[in-house]
């Protein structure tokens, strides 16, 4: 390789690395400006990862989904298949969303005015046949800290419900906007 | 202080300028002397990479404070100076005549990238993916080691394609309880195999063979599944014999130096140790385990004759392999300690008998020819 070959290659690659990642930031900054706002409700679970310094885990009221809501379970069909999932949400009178109704795969419609379509992930091996709750999971399962802040926040977590501002893009990509406690803002995030 | 390869560097420079040979011949002896000048590591080249390594883990270890004295738009600004004038500034230095240096600053780049990444995901409170996280920051390494031909950068992705697959083997992400084996792991394997005889990454190759066999033997391991172990054992001991057997096309295939033959004796040794585990149940001996610890003692007599006399490491390697087939024979007890002390006796006798053919057979070769072989 010249010596202008190899410099050529290597300013290509950098604006190719960058772009890259200037491209997921734009992507997850078009949610956030663009989504529908909604408020769901959570419970914490466990904190801390290697790579990413503190996180609190969140799980949410529509992290668990009762069978009997999934719409278009193939008749004979007595668990689930590890695949995509959609969960109709809609505000209730204490200004948190919550699961009205839920689809295997895409949704039949489109949501009516007031309701919102969030894609979530379904694992294998939930049972449709009794009366349970199956568990999804939607991408806003994290919600990352300042170290060292991530204890306090759990503990309050124990004790009062805290609520995280969630934009839902027309896709049904969610993407975290605010963590509040009770009524009180704790972090807003920026676009970028 | 100009070393040989800089001072070849510069006659080649020479020779293309005044005509005595064409661009390409310049090219392919440049890349000849690149690649064997890097038998000879410099002190500072090691120390160079050692550096560019700790500059790696502290802008992932920055990364994952999450800082927020610095606002993150900044940091994520920081980050992409530091892989744009990570990678042009070590083109620059490479070109300059520091390929050292130039090379330690693309690790930097490379690390600065999956630093990146690790940033988005904590910006955006990107749930779960870790897994796609790691293969990203893999692929991206690979594409920069395959734009720059850089040998140090393939052994990076490699690194990190075999930090994914331990990652995934330990559970770290499984997150969600998927429990699927990475089989994907193989596919990224023969990719990096490929990219490196590009690259001209020797040390690349070495790596992702043993990956191979470590892959192999946590498969086994997992699933606790035979076949793998056998198909282990088998394909390693193929590969022996043809390095052995051809050891000139065979090297011009792998292009490892001559070592394929350490990398598959390891891979014969982990092979029958995952099998004798495997058949001897409660610590007590089978007729398998006998038949696996006869083949397996056989095997590295095979390895010595066969390919003994050429390399020191291959030496050491059956010595080692031998000295655990003895401990693990002696642990899972033949039936009853008569048992071992005979199993024991008998290949003691067929070894003894082994080494007296096999001096008189040297002894007849070495009379005429005499002089000169290593001893």
């Amino acid at each position: 390789m010249t010596a202008k070959k190899l410099l050529a290659s290597a300013l290509v690659l950098a604006l190719l690395q960058i772009g890259f990642l200037g491209w997921i930031i734009a992507g997850r900054a078009a949610i956030l400006r663009n989504g529908t706002e909604v408020l769901l409700k959570v419970e914490p679970v466990d904190p801390r990862d290697l790579l990413r310094g503190d996180y609190v885990f969140l799980s949410y009221e529509i992290s668990r989904i009762p069978a009997s809501l999934i719409a278009n379970v193939p008749a004979g069909q007595a668990s689930s298949d590890d695949g995509p999932v959609t969960v109709r949400l809609g505000k209730d009178a204490d200004g948190f969303w919550r699961a009205k109704s839920a689809w295997l795969g895409k949704a039949p419609d489109v949501p009516a005015n007031g309701e919102v379509d969030i894609a979530g992930h379904l694992s294998a091996g939930w049972n449709f046949t009794h009366d349970t709750t199956l568990s999804a999971d939607y991408g806003i399962e994290r919600f990352y800290l300042p170290e060292g802040e991530g204890m306090a926040i759990q503990q309050d977590m124990r004790v009062r419900p805290f609520g995280v501002r969630v934009a839902v893009a027309a896709d049904g990509r969610a993407q975290i906007k605010a963590l509040m406690d009770g009524d009180r803002m704790l972090f807003e995030e920026p676009l970028y | 202080m100009a070393s040989y390869s800089s001072r070849v560097t510069a006659d080649i420079e020479r020779w293309t300028v005044s005509g005595l040979i064409d661009a390409s011949t310049a090219e392919a002896l440049r890349r000849d002397v690149e690649a064997n000048d890097r038998r000879s590591l410099s002190f500072g080249s090691v120390l160079a990479m050692m550096a560019a390594l700790l500059f790696g883990a502290a802008i992932l270890i920055f990364v994952a404070a999450n800082w927020e004295a610095i606002p993150r738009l900044v940091r994520v600004s920081a980050l992409f100076a530091v892989i744009l004038a990570g990678y042009v500034g070590g083109a620059v230095l490479k070109n300059r005549g520091h390929p050292a240096i130039g090379e330690a600053l693309w690790i930097v780049a490379a690390a600065a990238f999956g630093g990146g990444i690790a940033l988005v995901g904590q910006m955006y409170h990107l749930a779960g993916d870790e897994s796609s996280a790691v293969l990203t920051w893999c692929a991206g390494t690979a594409l920069a080691a395959a734009m720059l031909r850089s040998s140090p950068l393939t052994v990076a992705a490699v690194g990190i394609a075999v930090g994914w697959l331990v990652m995934n083997l330990l559970g770290g992400f499984r997150l969600f309880g998927q429990s699927d084996f990475p089989h994907l792991y193989v596919a990224m394997a023969v990719v990096l195999f490929l990219l490196s005889y590009w690259t001209q990454s020797r040390p690349a190759r070495h790596l992702i063979l043993l990956s191979l066999i470590l892959y192999a033997a946590l498969f086994a391991a997992d699933h606790d599944m035979l076949q793998v172990s056998v198909a282990l054992a088998v394909v390693s001991a193929a590969l022996f014999a043809a390095a052995a057997l051809a050891p000139g096309p065979v090297e011009r295939i792998v292009q490892l130096g001559g070592r394929l033959p350490l990398h598959a004796l390891i891979g014969f040794l982990t092979g029958m140790a995952m099998i004798q585990f495997a058949v001897a149940d409660d610590g007590r001996a089978s007729a398998g385990f006998a038949v696996a610890s006869a083949v397996a003692l056989a095997g590295i007599a095979a390895a010595i004759v066969l390919a003994g006399r050429e390399s020191r490491g291959l030496r050491w390697i059956a010595y080692l392999g031998f000295a655990f087939e003895l401990v693990i024979v002696y642990l899972v007890t033949m039936q009853t300690m008569l048992g071992t002390a005979g199993f024991f006796l008998a290949a003691a006798i067929i070894l003894a008998i082994l080494a007296f053919v096999i001096i008189r057979i040297e002894k007849r070769w070495a009379a005429p020819a005499a002089k000169g072989t290593e001893p």
